[in-house]
């Protein structure tokens, strides 16, 4: 550290002055004959340094002889001299300099031998600035100094060298006890404090947790973290290779841009440039010499000096060039190292990463977006230019139809023309009838309703009506249709689209020969073919004949006209049914269709069947039935046909009103044999005839297609035609519908007179057919005029975009339009829909949204007028959101109450900003995740909430046999998983990543986990539909996803670094032998808390035993807690007395915030006799666990906590710890409960050691942590240490016989050690010996030179023998070696259980025998 | 090098050969043994009473003498002696005094 020194006066010293000094002294030596100086047996204790310290001219200095010098002068250089630990010492007026081996070598470096005997401020010149005063301070005031991690710049290896050290000055007294001199213990940090340096720059690095970041934000954030570093980092530069092979300077640290050595650009190819850009795009590392120009004037970053080297790593890119290159300007005070190329490395390894990173995240997010983009591009376009194409349909067609009306008798030419654009118009209106249901289907939005019928006779009425267009054509028409057994669910009119389609198709294209219709069932299926005899499909165009827009070029037809969707949305509606479609073509035969549709409805939606009805044209009755929408059709393939003069006598020949569109006449009456009379005289008067056998059937007939006339029986089953009357009349949408009622008895008269102000007309059975026919017309006739306004406004609303309804004042829906069926799947033959609406959200399954949809309702029912937007429920089970406004109104006719209303689908708008919240909710997920798994984990979550999916799956294909699998749900295993699941996930694994896919049960998409690709599936349970928006926004999130997962393993990577950097400061990285302790702090993640123990052997063999507690936890009481731990174990090495060493303990906490009121046991125990002096500085009593299972409390030598009492002497205990006795010592954590006396706890620890005091220290230390911890784990930071006397045996020794008797030697101290009786002491030491002689001579007999480990481990009840060689036994062959086999005897009598294990690598005896 | 063992080859007054060992016995120096009861002839007295160890090694030694050989066995080598079925061959004397 500088500390506030002006940086003009850093004590910096050429490495030059050096070489002179010394060679100076050198000389001087060299005139005169080195002599031994008298006395010099001071320095005998050490061969290395004493004997050039005896070299030294002490004459020349003022303390004269060693012979003379005082007896506390040669006493301070003895233990100088004998200690390992690095010291030097100043004694005398001029501060005359000494030290011992291990300083040289730490520190002194290429000083030594010269600086021997000189002034301390001449040996320490260039820092003495730093260290004079402290030197002053302790020979003034007779008080040890201390300093922590020192920036001193030494230099001892050539050139001025950033160095820390942690040192104590304490003072020397001479033998009057007056301080003459100092003595400095040392340790050096250099490595621990540039180390932490980096380390902190590279968690900076690492500690980015946004998701989303562009390669500028990323080069941004990375930018501060190295200039944060400017000490490793005085500059850095970030060039990036351009397309061009130039290099742009994309970031720079420490300098300003524009320095010349810092040019925004390098022009590709130039090897002359600043810097060696070609070098560096072969992916080759440069180091580049500062010392040269163009470098001049560069910044020095945190150093007095310019940096005189940069190195320079390349950006490399995974299988290609690198993307750019990093300069990395050195520290001139540090030698690079390969620590410190490793460093650049790292920092270059992370921008690169962070560069791919970005740029991969980019291309993905494009791409995705791209898709989604086109996708609903599409889907739009369709959608709008469908609806956009009806309103001006309907207003050409409404009017047109007026026209054709009112010009029946004009100029033939203009009636001509005008027939030319109602037909026209009719095949607009069909193809955008067409392209509109594509994009019902796209959307999910297609409202089927499969209903049982009889395909053959709902398929042969289809049929028919193009019978006459057929035979017109010259071709013969085959329709084989008997019935089926079974029925088959369809929806009618998606199936009349299939027929005629197929058939207008086969019309088309075929000019003689025949169009054959068959129905049959097969295999569980009702199979439909049609068939022609038309010129075929070239077989190279069959597999394209359902495409979309795809039209066979160049082919015969009767028409050119046709826009090539025809075919294709047969194969979708086809689809929706369950069924398929194929064709089957011969070049110039003909065609065959075939389409099979299963039986039974399982493989439909269950919520989109419905019952048998008598409307549709169903197995009520053999009614034919001409649809509105097969005009179109049949116009059109009529066009296609020659002008044929009859046909258009044929149909004026009818007596409905020429000129209109033949008016829809519903009978109903639940006479089967009257309802076909009516429908054979109406329909041959030219008028479209549907029929139901009751009210309630004609009701919802009307409600679904406003006939034009109603004809009714009054006396009906379930309605009657007076009820039928009232009901049709009550509803503002039907209320105009004319309607003539048929009574069946004279004697009704009456009540139908009074019944005029309902029906419009009535009939008393029987009537006579042109009666019937005169009345039905004027109905007709009269009602069209009536009804105009009405079915104009009806064609208005109904070509709105925007849902339409009517409330009544209940609240009942009673009128709504098309888009409001489109949007919601509910339709108008439903009405009136009462509240609450089927539509309203489940108030079960999703409260928030019913309640939503509640109070809006109420809104409307209070107030009369709001805008919402809410989310409501498709008939099909899907979310949808709508913005609806509504307004009251007063109905003109009635002059009721009702709300007048209208919404517009926003799922859209809706899921778009549902999008931007899904990213930010997943974004905020991710970033919190502490691990990978944590991670995905939280995402999947985060997915089944955001669909509120059943459940979501993950599977990892990282290379294992089985994909690892993560869910929301359990834990589930692939190889149970259902194959079906197991297949689509297999599958998914083969598609590109982030395209998602779809099916009936839910969706799925395959990204990128850092240990292998990904497979995720959403499970949505049956049958929900999971639209574009839906893949869209998955896509989106697995892009991001997998963006977040590589940034949580990179955070597992630098967390895994930062643990083992943690666990450094924690505790010593070796224990002695003997040892075990425990650790577990209070705050996950963190590894380290408060709590510490430590052990440190002493220069004399002895060993330092400390545990301590800070107050606090976390991080800071970490910081504290390193702090006192490094000083208190530097204080044990000076002085291995407990109580003092805690007194000086008490001066440093004093002085370091945080560490005031620590508590600390501080011991020395002599491993040799088990002594153990100990002090306790407030801190909870060592356990003590005798053999013979008493527990003693180690409760003596107790004083304050750190700091409290500064000054005041600490007391010590003492104890012999027993043979095969445990001690425990351990922080508050692992004894103190809330509601429990301590003592409590501490005779629990007690017993917990008493009962493991027959296993294995180590064991022992994981049971009593986890015999004590408490429920739901410890909530304090708890450090836990054992030792077992006497630490366990461990020797290895060459295999060889001579060695066996010092081996023996050693094996019988430590056993009297443990105190065995004589007899037991010998046993065991025969086995070993036998084990060991074994091992010699099997294991090495035929490969001297191997080794021989033997460990003795003893507990109270329990002694443990281990012999290990590192060779091949040979099988013992008896009759050879008889006393071979005689000493596994022995050993087998010596121990109680004898295991031998042959390995490869050696031979392990394994030995226990119960030792009480 | 072995471990060290003493033998002091002796005549009892009866004339029987008596080998007196100081020392470890183990497989580093059985040689030294071996050849120190080959040069007796007939019956022999080996005393182990300062003997320390004795390992299955040593033990093979004394089965090759097992006819003619009788030993002073201090009481930390009984057990090994028993075990090996030593003493079911041949006489062993306790060490007196010891």
């Amino acid at each position: 550290m500088g500390r506030g020194r002006d940086r003009d006066e850093w004590r910096l010293r050429d490495p030059v002055r050096w070489v002179k000094g010394r060679s100076v002294t050198r000389s001087e030596d060299a005139g005169r004959e080195p002599s031994v100086t008298a006395g010099a047996d001071v320095f005998a204790v050490d061969g290395e340094i004493g004997g050039d310290l005896a070299l030294v001219d002490w004459e020349a200095t003022p303390l004269g002889s060693p012979a003379r010098w005082p007896q506390s002068l040669r006493t301070a250089v003895s233990i100088l001299l004998s200690s390992r630990f690095p010291m030097w010492m100043a004694w005398g007026p001029d501060l005359t300099f000494f030290c011992n081996a291990a300083y040289r070598r730490d520190t002194l470096g290429r000083k030594y031998p010269w600086a021997l005997g000189r002034p301390a401020n001449e040996v320490w010149a260039e820092i003495w600035d730093d260290i004079g005063p402290r030197i002053d301070t302790v020979l003034t005031t007779g008080r040890a100094t201390w300093d922590e991690a020192l920036l001193l710049f030494l230099e001892r290896s050539g050139y001025p060298e950033e160095t820390y050290h942690t040192f104590s000055y304490s003072p020397l007294r001479d033998d009057d006890g007056q301080v003459v001199g100092m003595l400095c213990v040392v340790s050096e940090d250099t490595e621990r404090v540039v180390g932490g340096r980096r380390m902190t720059t590279l968690r900076h690095l690492g500690s980015d947790l946004s998701v989303v970041r562009t390669e500028q934000e990323m080069l941004a954030f990375t930018g501060r973290q190295l200039g944060r570093n400017l000490r490793d980092l005085p500059f850095t530069l970030t060039y990036l290779f351009q397309d061009d092979g130039s290099a742009r300077l994309a970031n720079a640290t420490g300098v300003a841009p524009g320095h010349p050595a810092a040019p925004a650009a390098l022009p590709a190819g130039d090897t002359d440039g600043v810097w060696p850009a070609a070098t560096l795009a072969q992916g080759e590392p440069a180091l580049v010499d500062l010392r040269r120009a163009p470098f001049t004037a560069l910044p020095t970053g945190d150093w007095p000096q310019p940096p005189t080297q940069a190195l320079v790593l390349p950006l490399l890119r995974q299988g290609g060039g690198p993307y750019g290159f990093l300069v990395t300007a050195l520290n001139r005070y540090r030698p690079l190292d390969d620590g410190y190329r490793g460093f650049a490395e790292l920092v270059a390894g992370h921008i690169a990463a962070g560069v791919a990173s970005a740029r991969n995240y980019q291309a993905q997010q494009r791409r995705a977006e791209e898709l989604a983009e086109l996708d609903r591009a599409k889907t739009t376009f369709f959608s709008n230019i469908s609806h956009e194409f009806r309103t001006p349909l309907t207003l050409i067609m409404g009017p047109l139809e007026e026209l054709r009306g009112q010009l029946a008798e004009a100029d033939p030419r203009i009636r001509e023309e005008l027939e030319t654009v109602h037909r026209n118009g009719l095949r607009l209106g069909k193809l955008v009838n067409t392209l509109l249901d594509f994009s019902r289907i796209e959307a999910g939005r297609m409202r089927a309703r499969y209903q049982p019928v009889d395909l053959a006779a709902v398929t042969s009425d289809l049929a028919s009506v193009f019978r006459s267009a057929v035979e017109k054509a010259g071709l013969s028409f085959d329709v084989d249709c008997p019935p089926l057994d079974d029925p088959v669910h369809i929806d009618y009119g998606l199936w009349e689209k299939v027929i005629l389609n197929l058939l207008s198709n086969a019309l088309k294209f075929t000019f003689d020969g025949s169009i054959r219709v068959r129905v049959r069932a097969c295999d569980g299926h009702a199979v439909v073919t049609v068939e022609d005899t038309g010129i075929g499909v070239p077989a190279g165009e069959l597999p394209r004949l359902f495409e979309r827009f795809h039209r066979i070029e160049n082919t015969r037809s009767r028409s050119n006209e046709g826009s090539g969707i025809g075919l294709a949305l047969v194969w979708e509606l086809v689809g929706l049914h369950g069924g398929t479609i194929t064709a089957d073509s011969v070049e110039g035969e003909g065609t065959t269709f075939t389409i099979r549709l299963p039986f039974g409805h399982t493989h439909l939606p269950p919520e989109a069947l419905t019952p048998a009805t008598g409307t549709a044209p169903s197995l009520a009755g053999p009614l034919s039935v001409t649809s509105a929408a097969a005009d179109p059709y049949l116009q059109e393939a009529l066009r296609w046909l020659p002008d044929d003069p009859t046909a258009e006598t044929t149909e004026a020949a009818g007596t409905a009103p020429a000129s209109d569109p033949p008016a829809r006449v519903l009978i109903a009456d639940d006479n089967a044999d009257m309802r076909e009379y009516l429908a054979r005289i109406l329909r041959g008067a030219g008028y479209l005839v549907d029929a139901v056998g009751d009210g309630r059937q004609a009701l919802r007939a009307v409600r679904t297609t406003t006939p034009d006339l109603v004809v009714s029986d009054v006396m009906m089953p379930h309605l009657d035609g007076l009820g039928l009357v009232a009901a049709l009349r009550a509803d503002s949408r039907t209320a105009s519908v004319p309607i003539l009622l048929l009574s069946a008895r004279a004697g009704q008269e009456a009540s139908i007179e009074g019944l005029r102000a309902g029906a419009d007309d009535y009939l008393v059975k029987p009537f006579i057919a042109a009666e019937l026919l005169a009345r039905v017309r004027a109905s007709v006739e009269l009602a069209r005029l009536r009804g105009h306004h009405a079915r104009w406004r009806t064609a208005l609303i109904d070509s709105l975009r925007e849902a339409f309804f009517v409330c009544d004042e209940n609240g009942a829906v009673i009128e709504i339009n098309a888009s409001f069926a489109d949007i919601l799947g509910y339709g108008a033959d439903g009405l009136p829909y009462a509240p609450a609406h089927p539509w309203w959200p489940d108030a079960e399954t999703d409260p928030e949204a019913h309640r939503q949809v509640a109070e809006s309702f109420a809104d409307l029912l209070g107030q009369g007028r709001g805008s919402h937007t809410l989310p409501v429920t498709h008939r099909d089970g899907h979310r949808l959101w709508i913005s609806a406004t509504f307004n009251q109104a007063q109905d003109p006719e009635t002059g009721r109450r009702v709300t007048v209303g209208t919404f517009r689908d926003v799922t859209a708008e809706h899921y778009a900003v549902q999008r931007e919240s899904a990213l930010a909710s997943l974004s905020t997920c991710l970033s919190r995740a502490t691990s990978l798994d944590d991670a995905l984990r939280g995402a999947l979550t985060e997915l089944k909430n955001l669909w509120r999916a059943r459940s979501v799956l993950a599977a990892v294909f990282d290379g294992d046999d089985e994909p690892a699998l993560t869910a929301t749900d359990g834990s589930p295993v692939w190889r149970l998983l259902p194959e079906r699941r197991r297949d689509a996930l297999t599958e998914l694994r083969g598609r590109p990543p982030l395209s998602s896919v779809t099916d009936r049960t839910g969706a799925g998409v395959l990204l990128e986990h850092p240990e292998g690709p990904l497979a995720l599936w959403i499970d949505l349970g049956d049958h929900r539909p999971f639209t574009g928006e839906d893949q869209l926004l998955l896509s989106l999130l697995a892009g991001h996803l997998a963006q977040g997962l590589v940034r949580a393993h990179q955070i597992d990577q630098q967390r895994e670094t930062a643990l083992a950097l943690q666990r450094a400061i924690l505790g010593p990285s070796s224990l002695p032998d003997g040892f075990a302790v425990r650790y577990e702090p209070a705050t996950p993640p963190l590894e380290v808390g408060g709590d510490w123990y430590d052990t440190v052997t002493l220069p004399d063999g002895r060993i330092g035993i400390v545990v301590g507690d800070c107050v606090g936890r976390g991080l800071e009481a970490a910081a504290v807690m390193g702090q006192l731990r490094s000083a208190c174990r530097a204080l044990l090495l000076q002085d291995a007395r407990p109580g003092r060493t805690l007194m000086a303990l008490d001066h440093f906490a004093a002085d370091l915030p945080g560490a005031r009121c620590t508590t600390v046991f501080c011991s020395v125990l002599d491993p040799r006799t088990g002594h153990l002096t100990y002090s306790s500085a407030g801190h909870p009593p060592a356990i003590l666990a005798h053999p013979d299972g008493t527990v003693r409390l180690l409760s003596e030598g107790r004083s304050a906590p750190l700091a409290v009492l500064p000054g005041r002497a600490r007391p010590e205990g003492e104890c012999d710890i027993p043979a095969r006795a445990t001690l425990l010592l351990y922080t508050d954590g692992l004894v103190e409960r809330r509601r429990r006396s301590l003592t409590e706890g501490i005779d629990q620890a007690g017993a917990a050691v008493q009962a493991g005091r027959n296993i294995a220290v180590d064991d022992l230390a994981t049971q009593v942590m986890t015999r004590l911890a408490p429920e739901g784990g410890y909530d304090d930071d708890v450090a836990l240490l054992l030792y077992r006397h006497p630490a366990p045996l461990d020797v290895v020794f060459p295999a060889e016989s001579s060695q066996l008797a010092p081996i023996r030697t050693a094996l019988r101290g430590w056993l009297t050690q443990c105190r065995l009786s004589p007899p037991v002491l010998q046993g065991i030491l025969l086995a070993a010996g036998e084990a060991c002689a074994n091992a010699i001579e099997h294991g090495h007999r035929d490969a001297p030179g191997g080794t021989i480990r033997l460990r003795a481990e003893a507990s109270v009840d329990d002694l443990r023998l281990t012999v290990t060689d590192s060779g091949h036994w040979k099988p013992p062959r008896p009759e050879i070696n008889a006393h071979r086999g005689r000493g596994m005897a022995l050993m087998r009598a010596m121990m109680q259980h004898v295991t031998v294990t042959p390995g490869s690598t050696g031979t392990t005896v394994d030995m226990h025998t119960r030792i009480t | 090098m072995a471990t060290p063992l003493t033998l002091v080859p002796d005549l009892r007054p009866d004339g029987v050969a008596l080998l007196t060992a100081v020392g470890e016995i183990d497989m580093s120096n059985t040689d030294v043994l071996a050849a120190a009861l080959e040069r007796t002839t007939g019956a022999v007295v080996l005393d182990l009473t300062s003997v320390g160890y004795l390992d299955s090694a040593g033990l093979s030694v004394l089965f090759a003498h097992v006819d003619r050989i009788e030993l002073i066995a201090p009481p930390l080598l009984l057990p090994v002696l028993n075990i090996s079925g030593f003493t079911d061959l041949a006489p062993v004397h306790a060490s007196p005094g010891v």
